[in-house]
């Protein structure tokens, strides 16, 4: 038995020898090796000495200053669990429990400080200090030299050595002394430690009582005790009061959770604030197992130095005071917020020099963000917006899948925690506003291959909590990656599958009338009807004839689906309104391409469209009158017999109205021209390479919303050019005139032709068949009353249409002599174009500087 | 309703750049010999209903008359490639195949006889299109068939489709060879007065020009007949693009000549193309920018209207309007650039009695003729230069002068006054008149033609607003004293 103890107790030696050269140096430690068997010779002669260490054999000595070294480590909870492992180790008694504690825990906290040691570079190449192997005397001298130092420690760690005196003496005094301090004290300390205790937890103690005056805990002035005590108290009771406050806020946060909106991120703070205050449940828990034991008197021997005091508490607390302040701290300030503006909250805190503070944040930070960041990562990559308590920086709300993109989620700056940056922000925004988007209007699903590739390219996991606080980068690059790539698909998606362009295109075609042919087509049949009065006029029978231009014209060859897109759209109309008024054209832009053109762009669309055919419209008009005033209609015709006045009278009427003719359709030509070239054709190139370039769809908005700006600005819709705008439409109004002033002068003309042809062959005639041709003719008309009369009527007719025309003429100059001084002023837009090709010849330079 | 136009070649000259203008078409559209649409030609968006419509079998039918009292040019067109091209029924060869002897009188009188027959064609071509636009009509205004039977043609149209344009591509005469046919001026001096009076366009062709520019600009020494008309079709084809290609203005041909032409009178249109080539020609690759290109036309060597008809520079020159089409890809901001520039530098005058600009209108270029032409040769490297050019001007003075010039030539100054004696006139016209001896003719187609000069003068001035007002006794007492009665033949 006895040497089976002994080969026991050899073959443990050898183990720590082993293992102690191992960390020194891994060949030392092979058996055979000679190194190791000269430290296991020195080892065993070390144990076989008689030497003592001049330290009290005081187990609860030891264990104390262990524990305050851990403590002041910083590892309360090192020390805590020491200080449990070490009561379970002090209760074992009894067969088969180790007789000579103290001097294990020697042995132990000996060892670990030689690491220490060691670690700290004292003597890092020596791991075993007291084991030296190569120089005996050397090794002696080193370890006396420790063991000294060992004794100054204890010593510093407070384990007092009071020798025994015989006499007494002292003890009697310390006695005495302790009478006193009864007397002057109504309760003893162990009792106020207890309340102390008590009211760290919250609760009301025997004599220490919240106060709600003081808004704290406090003795009762009726019980006297010293003043000192009675301020300690108040001190180490400030926890208490900082505790009563931060569990007053998790109980009530957990209360309200399901009904109220606490939130997830307030869950997760909850749940965080808990675990720190179940550390610091822990500490109260030992400490109060402490406190049964009672404080020694001075003179008594320090048996049990595992008693409290106030004093003792007050070092106790420190740490935990710290944490408990800054819980209390940020319970106040998150009380009020929510979600990321909590996260947010928090994250201002965290900004703190204390490592011990800025540690105590992350640790608390990167369990409040996880759900904020679970919500980030379910957001970008797959569209989902899991946010019951609306904490998230994102907002959705029900809308309409036209206007989903603009208005469908937005940005809460509130709850953007600013720890995200605004930028970030915005790309999360988009990447799972895209993703929404490719699912609910483009009812795709390519997306989700996207987003896994982007996870793929960032590295992240795509696992519930794969972020976390303080992971910004890894954050940015998810976001980065997930944004890249869903743009990208998302652009693909409404470029090919949605043939965005194309619409586009469409649109440029048939509502800003590109397609000349198709537009003429439609000008030509829709025109008599429009001249109806706007409420006769069917909009079906109109629709019929827009199919009927389509099909007469190139249009036919167009992709059926942008046909019939296509429609007749009237436009609600008053009394009065001509069907001119009401009619336009409409593109039904559809899921999901109606995000781009939204009824406001519509509407604006709209409004090119109307002038746009407008000027079509007075075009389509002049060049009727031109029809009429054709070369070949007239001079065919015309071979009048009449009077040199009448005749020069209708040269010189002829001649004006065709250089008018010919003033009005430079005019409008032009402006035709500058609308083509200037206006449309610019800006859609410029809108062609802003789409190439687009990376996102807010690109491809901001493109298309410039393209149309600029067409309303430089077609004079804009708001600031309405002055201009107006004078343009009488002048088309009077253009409209002037085209049915020229038809009816044209057809007095062919009318007069024909009489005076009649009139001389009737009067070629007269002899033979006077009486027929009297009868014949009616009464009033120009034959009858002879040559004479025509002639005469002819010149009143001449004269008259002279008259308006000149009227007309005079009217028009001095509009347009307006519209063009009007148009250098208008400096917003580059009109100075329209101006150019208006006045390319300085025509009307000239005639503004003779007038 | 794709606005449709009839094509009628007259004459022998008329049926060549017909032939040419419709190669040319076929070439751009896609379209083959027989009149089949290519495989590679069915994405174009080019319209080309408005020059051909569409047989039974799909295949595509030009909208055009072949008329000629001589059968030799229409017989070898029908023993060509392109025979299966044209519709047989639109072919026009006078039953006894004489021609009309490069008489005017003749093709005007046999015109007159079997205006039945070809009235009935135009009428049925004229059915088969759903918005006729009008009538283009080529024909040379020297020979006998072309000037006569012309003329006789023009009257009808105007008399039968007096709502409908008439646009004429009419080759003018060669003053620089002395022409074996000594009737050559009075057939045109009565060709010129149909195209004044009853044709509402007229392209002017000048042979003398044609000649040059091939011997010049593209260094031909001896140009054949083919060649000129290869560039008479390269023209007549690249000032209807647009109407081919829609696009945002100018798609139709009323609304492309109505700007041209706001004197009803003054309808005589020049024209320039660059850069010019003929097939197999080995071309210098010139720089095309916009800027380039519109400068060039203003040159006058590459007008298609004879300098020798010009007795002032070009400089001096003032335009009614002009009109530039330019064809292919070009940025649509360098057009107003170089319209800058040429305002800048006065490189043209406009008319100063009232306002005129360049237009400019841009068309597609074809594709096909691009790739034809790609895989035959490698010569003709111009496609890929940027620009393909063609301008109509109206010219006021260059085409009174032309006129004027042109009289000059033929008459010499003095003799005007005896062209108008009966017995003066060549004895083989007077002929055809002799039945009622009424050679009042001569003297009002005289007459209105120097009215039209007198226009075209006035047209320069700043005062042709009140041009033919304060002198009426010049100009009326004029015509009075000619016919000597009230009866004024002529009017405006």
């Amino acid at each position: 038995m006895e040497e089976e103890d002994q080969r026991k107790v050899t073959d443990l030696v050898i183990e720590l020898v082993r293992r102690l050269l191992s960390q020194q140096n891994p060949q030392n430690a092979s058996p055979n090796s000679p190194n190791f068997s000269q430290s296991l010779r020195y080892a065993l002669r070390i144990l076989s000495s008689r030497l003592t260490p001049s330290v009290s054999p005081d187990a609860d000595a030891v264990a104390e200053s262990i524990k305050r070294r851990l403590a002041t480590q910083g590892n309360s909870s090192d020390a805590l669990t020491f200080a449990d492992l070490y009561t379970k180790f002090a209760s074992k008694n009894g067969p088969g429990s180790v007789n000579n504690k103290w001097a294990v825990l020697y042995l132990l906290k000996i060892i670990s400080e030689d690491r220490k040691n060691a670690i700290s570079g004292m003597d890092s190449s020596v791991f075993l200090p007291n084991l030296g192997i190569n120089d005996d005397e050397m090794g002696n001298d080193l370890r006396v030299l420790n063991a000294k130092e060992n004794r100054e420690n204890a010593w510093k760690n407070g384990v007092l050595l009071v020798s025994k005196d015989p006499e007494n003496l002292r003890e009697i005094s310390f006695r005495e002394f302790g009478n006193l301090v009864e007397e002057e004290n109504e309760v003893t300390e162990e009792v106020l430690v207890r309340d102390v205790l008590y009211a760290c937890q919250g609760i009301d103690g025997k004599y220490v009582k919240f106060d709600s005056n003081l808004d704290g805990y406090a003795l009762p002035d009726s019980i006297k005790v010293p003043r000192a005590t009675r301020t300690i108290v108040r001190k180490l009771c400030e926890l208490g009061w900082l505790f009563r406050k931060v569990k007053g806020y998790i109980s009530e946060s957990m209360d309200r959770f399901p009904a109220e909106d606490v939130g997830t991120v307030g869950q997760a703070f909850c749940a965080a604030l808990q675990d720190e205050l179940s550390e610091y449940y822990k500490l109260l828990a030992v400490l109060e197992a402490q406190s049964t034991n009672p404080i020694p008197l001075v003179s008594e021997n320090a048996s049990s130095g595992n008693y409290l005091s106030l004093r003792r508490l007050s070092v106790w607390f420190a740490e935990p005071m710290v944490k408990m302040r800054l819980m209390a701290v940020l319970v106040d300030k998150c009380k009020a917020l929510r979600g990321g503006a909590m996260a947010g909250a928090i994250h201002l805190h965290a900004q703190h020099g204390d490592p011990l503070v800025h540690d105590f944040m992350r640790r608390l930070l990167r369990r409040v963000c996880s759900p904020l960041f679970e919500m980030v990562r379910s957001w970008v990559l797959e569209g989902e917006l899991e946010d019951i308590f609306a904490e998230f920086f994102i907002v959705g709300q029900p809308v309409k899948a036209e206007s989903l993109w603009r208005e469908g989620y937005r940005l809460h700056a509130g709850m953007l925690p600013l720890f995200i940056s605004q930028s970030i922000a915005q790309r999360i925004l988009r990447t799972g506003k895209s993703i929404n988007f490719l699912r609910v209007c483009c009812d795709d699903r390519g997306w989700a291959d996207a987003a896994t590739e982007a996870v793929a390219a960032a590295g992240v996991t795509t696992r519930r909590g794969g972020l976390g606080y303080g992971e910004t980068d890894a954050l940015e690059s998810l976001v980065m990656e997930a944004a890249k790539r869903i743009d990208k698909h998302l652009l693909d998606v409404i470029y090919k599958r949605y043939k965005f362009k194309e619409h586009c295109l469409a649109i440029k075609r048939y509502l800003l009338l590109g397609q000349g042919d198709f537009v003429q087509y439609l000008m030509d049949i829709v025109g008599p009807e429009l001249s109806e009065p706007a409420n006769t006029i069917s909009s079906f029978k109109l629709a019929g004839l827009l199919e009927s231009a389509i099909r007469s014209s190139n249009a036919q060859y167009d992709d059926p689906d942008i046909l019939d897109r296509l429609r007749v759209k009237m436009m609600p109309h008053g009394t009065g309104d001509r069907g001119w008024d009401v009619f336009s054209l409409e593109y039904d832009a559809r899921v999901p391409l109606d995000t781009v053109f939204t009824e406001s762009v519509m509407t604006r669309y709209l409004r090119i469209f109307n002038f746009l055919w407008k000027l079509r419209r007075v075009e389509h008009a002049l060049i009727g009158a031109w029809k009429t005033m054709k070369p070949n209609c007239l001079t065919s015709h015309v071979y009048t017999k009449l009077q040199h006045a009448v005749k020069l009278q209708l040269l010189s009427t002829l001649r004006r109205c065709q250089v008018l003719w010919d003033e009005m359709n430079h005019f409008v030509t032009n402006l035709q021209y500058y609308i083509m070239f200037e206006v449309l054709e610019v800006s859609w190139s410029n809108f062609s390479n802003e789409m190439e370039v687009a990376k996102d769809l807010d690109d491809l908005l901001a493109a298309h919303e410039k393209y149309l700006y600029s067409i309303v600005e430089k077609s004079l819709l804009g708001e600031r050019s309405q002055t201009l705008y107006k004078s343009l439409f009488v002048l088309f109004d009077l253009i409209l005139q002037f085209r049915s002033h020229a038809d009816r002068f044209y057809e007095g003309i062919h009318e007069l032709q024909a009489r005076t042809a009649e009139s001389s062959l009737s009067s070629q005639d007269k002899n033979k068949s006077r009486q027929t041709k009297d009868k014949s003719s009616e009464p009033g008309s120009w034959i009858r009353e002879g040559r004479k009369a025509l002639t005469q009527r002819a010149s009143e007719f001449l004269q008259n249409m002279g008259q308006e025309l000149d009227a007309l003429a005079t009217e028009y100059k001095s509009l347009l002599e307006g519209f063009l001084t009007e148009l250098p002023v208008q400096q917003h837009v580059d009109l100075k174009f329209l101006l150019f090709r208006l006045d390319f010849t300085e025509f009307y330079t000239r005639q503004h500087a003779t007038m | 309703m794709p606005r449709e136009i009839i094509t009628l070649q007259v004459g022998q000259c008329g049926n060549q750049i017909g032939m040419e203008f419709w190669k040319q078409l076929c070439l751009e559209h896609g379209i083959s010999k027989e009149g089949i649409l290519e495989d590679f030609a069915t994405q174009g968006g080019d319209r080309k209903d408005v020059f051909f419509y569409q047989a039974d079998d799909q295949h595509y039918i030009p909208r055009a008359l072949l008329i000629d009292l001589e059968p030799r040019v229409i017989n070898g067109i029908q023993n060509s490639d392109y025979r299966n091209l044209y519709n047989h029924e639109n072919i026009f060869v006078s039953d006894h195949g004489g021609g009309a002897g490069n008489n005017w009188a003749s093709g005007y009188h046999q015109g007159k006889g079997v205006e039945e027959d070809i009235m009935d064609m135009i009428d049925r071509e004229a059915d088969g299109s759903d918005s006729l636009e009008g009538f283009v009509l080529c024909h040379s205004i020297a020979g006998g068939t072309g000037s006569g039977m012309g003329s006789y043609l023009l009257e009808a149209l105007n008399d039968r489709y007096s709502k409908k344009l008439v646009q004429t591509y009419s080759v003018f005469p060669n003053q620089m060879e002395t022409s074996d046919v000594v009737v050559q001026p009075y057939n045109s001096l009565l060709t010129l007065k149909r195209l004044t009076v009853n044709a509402d366009c007229v392209v002017v062709l000048d042979n003398t020009a044609l000649n040059r520019i091939a011997v010049e600009r593209l260094h031909l020494s001896n140009p054949t007949f083919a060649q000129t008309n290869s560039l008479v079709s390269t023209v007549m084809s690249a000032s209807t693009t647009t109407l081919r290609y829609p696009g945002y203005m100018n798609n139709d041909l009323v609304g492309l000549l109505a700007s041209l032409i706001p004197t009803p009178r003054c309808h005589f249109l020049m024209t320039g193309y660059t850069p010019l080539t003929v097939e197999r020609q080995a071309n210098v690759i010139r720089k095309t920018t916009v800027l380039d290109v519109m400068r060039r036309l203003l040159q006058s060597k590459n007008i298609m209207v004879s300098s020798y008809a010009r007795t002032k520079e070009a400089s001096q020159a003032k335009y009614i309007s002009i009109l530039n089409i330019i064809q292919g890809e070009v940025d649509p901001t360098q057009v107003h650039e170089s319209l800058q520039r040429i305002r800048e530098r006065k490189l043209v005058n406009f008319i100063e009695w009232g306002p005129a600009s360049i237009q400019v209108a841009l068309s597609r270029k074809s594709p096909y003729v691009q790739t034809a032409h790609r895989v035959t040769t490698l010569i003709l490297v111009f496609q890929d230069q940027i620009a393909y050019f063609a301008a109509i001007q109206n010219n006021s003075q260059r085409f009174g002068l032309i006129i004027t010039t042109l009289s000059m030539f033929l008459y010499g100054s003095g003799e005007w006054s005896y062209a108008s004696k009966p017995h003066q006139y060549p004895t083989s016209l007077q002929q055809m008149f002799e039945p009622d001896n009424d050679l009042s003719e001569f003297d009002e187609s005289r007459d209105i033609i120097e009215s039209l000069v007198d226009e075209y003068k006035a047209c320069e001035s700043p005062d042709y607003i009140k041009w033919g007002m304060e002198d009426p006794g010049h100009s009326l007492t004029a015509e009075g004293n000619a016919s000597g009665t009230l009866d004024l033949k002529l009017e405006v």
